[in-house]
């Protein structure tokens, strides 16, 4: 990139640069889609203070660092010990950008009869024409630079396919890695992944994404699902990057007609880490249950945006995201129930609950609704405290000590998400990676 | 046991505790009757170490030792429980994992090796019996939606399973209805011992109908101002406070 450029013109300078070298770059339409995606980012720019929806939370950051593309890591394997997810799951391996052949650190060969899981870049190669429809659909990406530009830069990304009535046999772990690569500059990817469930079919798909390395490393992912009739997808979340790791992670999901979306968001750890969650509940009695935790400290920043349409009937959705925050950490929680005219007997509810530990954390909360409809239930609230002084006494005064007692609350507020977890073997992971986040700042106060 | 000597304390700027003094043997059980406000709850929470309860001058020992020294956990694993008045509720951590974890700080501190989940388990379940509580309520979280009367009994429960040298109960009988009282006082009785030491806290005689002191003590204005034996509380029963005031006005 040329330094003298602004940097929004330096994604564009980019763009031109690499279009011809990235997948897919003789197919006319997909040259037109990534070509008004990138339009689409131009027109916002990155954000910055002003930029709605980043007025609290510092994209500089991220944007006042110069990236280049991501390029080999210096080692690659032993992803079974990166990932949460335990081996016998199967498994896509997508290491600084690409995605990992079968047998090659993933594992994906054993599918059932009606599911396939596909590297974004073979399949322009080897079929573009089934991706036509998927990829050339227009989406509004208001208020999503960053999805903009993924759908502009992407390199490689995972396409997941559900034939009608079939249900994906064991979950599937899509692991995102990223490492340093020989220059230990600072790098980034840009990644697509497409989900499509015909009606009625199931799957439960882990996302992963582990940061190693020392020089900040950058992703930023668009994923679009799609759940047909009566279909089901649950969705996990797990985000672990290194300390100067970010991500831009932005989702977009279409639910049809009675069929349930869940997903459940946990974030260990980046410099910034921010998500975007957009769900259209599309059809009549479509549901969706959105779950979140965070622990955040140091100087950690991580923001939820969730925006959930209601665009038909009898539509339900059950929000509920908690954060942890140490030290200076930052959460950001803007959650929108957009409720359209027409979407009666809509059932929703938006909660934010957060426990600061420290004097220098902050929290921005924001549970909203919109609604234009007059026959609907709708519930929002958002709390900020403080570990209960009365509890911690309580504790204490059984003979379990400070730091015991503190790390018990803590986990105590925390689990109620990992309980919500359907995966067994997932959920210990999950216990284990809570308690290693466990506030440190608390225990050293009670030395 | 424990040796209370003219013991003043503070609540913010208000004090409560005026002078109390007060000597708990080993195989005693005490009760300390008082009328509301008379600073009975503020002495169980600075025998137990409370945040916010300051001692202003006096001296308080345990088994020899300053008690005041000692951080709350530290009490605790030397042998003082307090039976909250009011027990906390906290969502999220089971009744079994606390219960367990206060046992093993316990077993820790008297250098004992710590019991396993199993071992516990069946342990603590003896002891759910000996309340006549139901071993569902130790997979629930600490007290929540708990009634008062399963709240109180989860404090006898944890009485049980810690064993304390010097068990004080705050108000434990309020809010009780006949049966559970009954249980609750069986519990109390049953750790009556020549090594051990209650001090009731009390507001009516009812309790002492189950659970017969050694020695009754009326609190008054922050520091006791009668003592006597059990029949001290009959005749607090029958003629209140107001007898007690007057003689103290006239003193």
């Amino acid at each position: 990139m040329t330094a003298t450029l602004n940097p929004t013109d330096r994604f564009a300078a980019l763009f031109e640069s690499e279009k011809a070298r990235l997948p897919g770059g003789g197919v006319r339409w997909l040259a037109q889609a990534r070509a008004a995606a990138l339009e689409a980012f131009q027109k916002q720019g990155l954000p910055h203070a002003r930029f709605e929806g980043w007025r609290h939370t510092p994209a500089r950051v991220l944007t006042g660092m110069d990236f280049t593309s991501a390029e080999r890591p210096v080692a690659r394997g032993g992803y079974g010990g990166k990932a949460l997810c335990p081996v016998t799951f199967h498994r896509v391996v997508v290491h600084n950008g690409r995605v990992q052949p079968n047998g090659e650190g993933s594992v994906y060969g054993e599918l059932p009869k009606g599911v396939s899981v596909l590297s974004l870049a073979d399949a322009l190669r080897d079929d573009p024409e089934s991706l036509k429809t998927a990829l050339s659909r227009g989406v509004s990406f208001d208020g999503l630079p960053f999805a903009a530009l993924a759908s502009a830069l992407f390199a490689d990304g995972v396409v997941v396919r559900i034939a009608r009535h079939v249900r994906l046999d064991k979950p599937l772990n899509v692991l995102y890695v990223s490492d340093d690569s020989a220059a230990a500059k600072p790098q980034m990817t840009h990644l697509r992944a497409l989900v499509l469930l015909e009606d009625g079919a199931s799957a439960e798909i882990v996302t992963e994404s582990v940061g190693g390395g020392r020089a900040p490393f950058w992703t930023n992912l668009l994923t679009q699902a799609s759940l047909g009739e009566g279909a089901s997808l649950k969705h996990y979340r797990l985000q672990r990057e290194s300390a100067s790791g970010l991500q831009t992670a932005a989702t977009l999901v279409e639910v049809g007609r009675s069929a349930r979306y869940e997903s459940h968001a946990f974030n260990f750890g980046g410099a910034l880490v921010r998500h975007d969650l957009r769900v259209r509940l599309a059809g009549e009695g479509a549901d969706c249950a959105l779950n979140g935790l965070a622990l955040v400290r140091g100087e950690e920043i991580v923001d939820h945006h969730t925006v959930v349409e209601h665009a038909a009937v009898g539509g339900t959705t059950r929000e509920l995201y908690k954060a942890v925050l140490d030290e200076r950490g930052r959460f950001v929680f803007d959650g929108l129930v957009d409720v359209r005219p027409g979407a009666q007997k809509t059932d929703a509810s938006v909660y934010n609950k957060n426990l600061l530990l420290s004097e220098d954390a902050d929290v921005h909360t924001n549970p909203e609704f919109k609604i234009l409809a007059d026959d609907v239930s709708c519930k929002h609230g958002g709390a900020i405290g403080q570990l209960s002084s009365e509890s911690m006494f309580y504790l204490r005064s059984r003979g379990i000590g400070a730091s015991d007692a503190r790390r018990m609350l803590v986990y105590a507020f925390g689990s109620e998400m990992i309980e919500r977890v359907g995966l067994e073997p997932l959920k210990e992971a999950l216990t284990a990676a809570l308690h290693a986040r466990m506030p440190e700042a608390a225990e050293e106060a009670a030395k | 046991m424990l040796k209370i000597t003219d013991l003043h304390a503070k609540v913010g700027e208000k004090t409560i505790l005026k002078g109390l003094s007060l000597t708990v043997n080993a195989g005693e059980v005490h009760a300390i009757m008082g009328p509301n406000g008379s600073g009975k709850s503020t002495l169980s929470y600075v025998l137990a170490g409370r945040e916010g309860y300051q001692v202003t001058s006096g001296s308080v020992l345990y088994q020899g030792k300053d008690l005041l020294g000692l951080a709350p956990e530290e009490r605790a694993r030397e042998g003082v429980f307090l039976a909250f008045q009011y027990p906390v509720e906290i969502p999220g951590v089971s009744n079994k994992y606390f219960l367990k974890a206060a046992y093993n700080a316990l077993r820790k501190h008297r250098g004992e090796p710590e019991m396993d989940a199993g071992a516990f388990l069946k342990f603590v379940k003896e002891k759910a019996k000996m309340v006549e509580m139901d071993p569902a309520f130790l997979n629930r979280s600490v007290n929540e939606g708990f009634s008062g009367g399963e709240k109180k009994r989860n404090e006898i429960l944890q009485m049980a399973v810690l064993e304390p040298k010097l068990a004080l109960l705050d108000e434990t009988d309020s809010g009780l209805d006949i049966d559970a009282l009954k249980i609750v006082a069986g519990g109390i009785n049953k750790l009556r011992d020549p090594k051990r030491a209650v001090v009731l806290v009390t507001h009516y005689q009812r309790l002492l109908d189950y659970i017969v002191p050694d020695f009754v003590h009326v609190l008054s204005g922050g520091r006791i101002v009668k003592s006597g034996g059990k029949e001290l509380a009959l005749q607090l029963e029958k003629e209140g406070y107001g007898w007690i005031e007057a003689e103290k006005a006239a003193a």
